[in-house]
């Protein structure tokens, strides 16, 4: 076949004759080819996941399919240079088709990248009505002790910068109901005024889900006022600056020209204890470090150091008097360190790695008070919000 | 193993190329055999048997037939034999339902029937289009089982078409030297690039559009407004159509890189200026299979007009239930049947006055006949989108859909019309250019086959 592929034309100089096809020829087998050569990842960073690795061979897996299934989701894991691909297929929609959405990620004006909230499914209601009664039932119980945080989205105090027209579903409705329920039982923190009338300040990565320690320091700040506690007096800390964030939106959206957040932090000497969890109440310390795991600012998830990630039990010890426990998202990860100031013991608890009610181990670590603090979005839709109405399990 | 994916792109085709390409002129259709059974077992090989059955009683019957052995006994046998597998796998949990909706029977429907067949629907009429012309003498009966064998299961054809009949694929099956030559495969590799380039470019970034509107995570077609539910149902027509065609196109290229010229299977359909020519347009395998083996040996036009009329009442009710075993899948097709019994009777004087109106009326009707179509889909039940459509209301507003699918429906709308093929005919003859747009639309949809990490082709499940 090659020895057609150049003809001279009519002038005598030398021109190749189907040059679609030779392109097309060079990209299938040569990129086959580099396809094989390229080494093999186990985990994608940008996709935060494993990727498939090649499937084990039975004949039994080759029968049902599932060896066919395997093998194709390996080869499409493993492509060579899928990053790069991806980030162009995002670059495109962005810069060709002028797209303002990509995975779920609305791009904003000015590097905002904020979570798509457009509707509120029949699901998502269940869940959130859910969650609301186990809150109030579990506040109900501890009369005059639990104060509820719900941090808002940031498209919430930033509504301008959201793409034109863009169809949010009504958070503000949404919250103004939570709170009201929630605020019969239990204090209730509402900080859309603060933030809005602070909005100037740094109070939420652009990059990421998360809001900044800034905007985690006003939520401490109305906290402390509420309680008549003396705030952490930033002023007499060092901070330090971790530039080059890019957060979850980001990993998702690509976008093609981003700009990176930055994480500002207070070094503190407090002790940070992480515990397993063995039985209801029954705890067993794995490890001891600092509040900030500093190591997770050299990798993509730089939001991780902030109480070395999310833990399902863990206490602090702090500079303070009395004891509070947290029942948190990883919204709190970056307000917890300033309850230092304020608290002798603090207990942070996640029900994504904590699967029994609270009632126990308030008991048995005599907790004065209870932090309840989610922002918006998880609080309607996570399913383990529930787990602290659940009754214990230890019969006496 | 559809062919936006990389196990396709990179895996097997390349393979499949060089090995056809490499072997020696007797042995390519032993070679295309094997590939397309691995192609077939690849997605499915607990149904290889069916298949494989299927094509040596098609292969035996032929030859009898030929002979003109027990002719009576063999032809309407095999018919309905092979008619009935199709029956039968597509359509026996349908008919499981009717018999308990309208009796007490209480049968219990059939979970290995849950999947279909890879590919039957299109192999069966394949099948059926042999016999039929076997047995009119509209072509030979083919002796090389190898060559029928690779005919049936070929697999640019094998999981959605085009339905090409073996009169048109025989003759490059028995050519043995200088099968295909370069400046065809070459068109061939740009007919598949372009497909590509349908279906992962277009067809599934404006398909998002209704999805948002429709899907379980998305807006919900309640809250939407009249403007948007239209906006949404056009771009399903639009994905549609781009979905489709893009497949074929990359199966049609694929078969004249291997040396088979196919005739296209669309032709710019939504340029229509009548709904008969719409279908003249649109999966133009189909509508020509249903044309040649059930329209005109009823008689066709060739009768008095309540038969015509009967006749398209039977092309039209097949017609959909091909589509899907589904109510929603027969009134469509018997919507059409309605449309062109106007058409065929009345209107068609006034449309080929029309200019513009024509065009309109056409894509008002193929459009909403769209919205029935998907009606079997969670999400958009008919009672709901044509309240939607047809009384108008508020509720979410398409500005913000337009503002980010805007770009690609005004591109999808280009490119529904001759206007890229004229372009690419223009700019084909300067090598540079030529080289930029092929070579940026194959990079271009490389990136979208691999971060769409799992689109399938809408059509693989009829």
């Amino acid at each position: 076949m090659s020895k057609t592929v150049y003809r001279k034309d009519r002038a005598g100089k030398k021109r190749v004759e189907c040059p679609s096809l030779l392109l097309f020829f060079i990209f299938l087998f040569g990129f086959a080819l580099l396809n094989l050569l390229w080494p093999m990842r186990e985990q994608s960073e940008l996709e935060n996941r494993k990727l498939a690795k090649p499937p084990a061979f039975s004949v039994k897996a080759l029968l049902s399919g599932q060896w066919a299934t395997g093998f194709a989701s390996y080869m499409q894991d493993q492509v060579a240079g899928r990053d790069g691909w991806i980030n162009a297929e995002c670059a495109v929609n962005a810069m060709l088709f002028q797209k303002v959405e990509e995975s779920d990620i609305l791009l904003g004006a000015d590097h905002w990248l904020f979570t798509k909230f457009f509707t509120v499914n029949d699901a998502t209601a269940a869940q959130l009505e859910k969650n609301l009664t186990a809150v109030t039932d579990f506040a109900a119980r501890y009369p005059g002790r639990v104060t509820f945080l719900l941090a808002p989205s940031a498209s919430v105090i930033y509504p301008e910068e959201l793409p034109a027209y863009a169809p949010m579903a009504d958070e503000n409705a949404l919250l103004d109901a939570i709170f009201a329920r929630v605020a019969t039982v239990a204090d209730v923190i509402d900080l859309r005024p603060d933030f809005t009338a602070a909005k100037e300040q740094y109070l939420y990565f652009k990059t990421d889900h998360h809001w900044t320690p800034e905007g985690a320091y006003l939520g401490y700040s109305r906290f402390c006022s509420l309680k008549g506690l003396t705030p952490f007096d930033r002023a007499a800390h060092e901070a330090v600056t971790i530039p080059d964030f890019y957060g979850t939106h980001a990993s998702a959206a690509r976008p093609w020209n981003g700009q990176s957040d930055r994480i500002t932090y207070y070094p503190l000497d407090n002790p940070l204890t992480v515990y397993q969890i063995t039985g209801e109440a029954q705890y067993t310390a794995t490890k001891t470090e600092n509040l900030i795991n500093t190591d997770k600012f050299a990798t993509r998830d730089k939001y991780a150091a902030f109480l070395d990630g999310n833990n399902g039990y863990s206490t602090i010890e702090g500079n303070g008097t009395g004891s509070i426990l947290v029942v948190k998202d990883s919204y709190a990860n970056s307000l917890i360190p300033y309850l230092t100031a304020n608290y002798a013991k603090i207990g942070v608890v996640d029900f994504r790695g904590f699967g029994y009610g609270l009632d126990s181990t308030i008991e048995k670590e005599q907790y004065d008070e209870i932090l309840v603090l989610y922002n918006f979005q998880t609080f309607i839709s996570d399913t383990k919000v529930v787990y602290i109405n659940r009754p214990t399990t230890i019969t006496n | 193993m559809v062919f936006n994916s990389v196990v396709f792109l990179f895996g097997f085709l390349p393979l499949a190329l060089a090995a056809y390409y490499l072997v020696p002129g007797r042995a390519k259709n032993v070679v295309l055999l094997a590939e397309s059974l691995v192609f077939y077992a690849w997605a499915d090989a607990r149904y290889l048997p069916l298949i494989l059955v299927l094509i040596l009683l098609n292969y035996a019957a032929g030859l009898l037939l030929q002979r003109g052995k027990a002719r009576r006994m063999v032809l309407p046998a095999t018919l309905v034999l092979t008619a009935a597998a199709l029956v039968f796998f597509k359509y026996t949990n349908f008919l499981i339902d009717i018999v308990n909706h309208v009796s007490d029977a209480g049968l219990s429907s059939l979970s290995f029937l849950d999947v279909l067949p890879l590919g039957i629907s299109y192999y069966i009429f394949k099948l059926l289009s042999y016999l039929a012309d076997v047995a009119t003498g509209k072509v030979e009966a083919e002796h090389d089982l190898i060559a029928f064998s690779a005919y049936v299961l070929f697999f640019p054809q094998l999981v959605v078409g085009p339905i090409i009949k073996y009169r048109d694929m025989r003759k490059t099956f028995h050519t043995l030297k200088n099968r295909y030559t370069l400046p065809q495969i070459e068109v061939g590799a740009e007919m598949f690039v372009f497909g590509l380039a349908k279906k992962v470019i277009l067809a599934d970034s404006i398909g998002a559009l209704w999805q948002d509107i429709i899907a379980s995570d998305g807006i919900g077609l309640a809250n939407a407004s009249t403007p948007l539910a239209w906006l949404g149902i056009i771009a399903y027509s639009l994905q549609l159509y781009f979905d489709f065609s893009g497949y074929s196109e990359m199966s049609n290229g694929l078969s004249k890189m291997l040396g088979f010229d196919c005739a296209a299977n669309f032709n710019l359909p939504y340029v229509s200026a009548s709904i008969t020519e719409f279908w003249r347009r649109w999966h133009i395998s189909l509508s020509g299979w249903f044309r040649d083996y059930i329209y005109i040996p009823l008689g066709g036009n060739r009768c008095s007009a309540v038969r015509q009329i009967f006749n398209m009442l039977v092309v039209w009710a097949l017609t959909g239930i091909w589509h899907g075993a589904n109510w929603n899948f027969i009134c469509w097709g018997l919507y059409y049947f309605v449309l062109l019994v106007i058409e065929k009777n009345f209107l068609s004087r006034y449309l080929s006055r029309g200019k513009v109106w024509p065009h309109l009326y056409t894509l008002f009707f193929v459009v909403v006949g769209w919205g029935i179509f998907t009606a079997n889909e969670p999400g958009a039940p008919l009672g709901l989108l044509f309240s939607k459509l047809f009384l108008p209301q508020g509720g979410v507003s398409p500005l913000y859909y337009l503002r980010n699918y805007g770009v690609l429906l005004v591109a999808a709308c280009l490119c529904s019309t001759a206007l890229p093929a004229k372009l690419w005919a223009a700019v084909r003859r300067h090598t540079v250019v030529r080289l930029v747009l092929f070579g940026g639309t194959m990079l271009l949809s490389m990136s979208y086959v691999v971060a769409a990490t799992s689109a399938n082709a809408l059509y693989a499940n009829f």
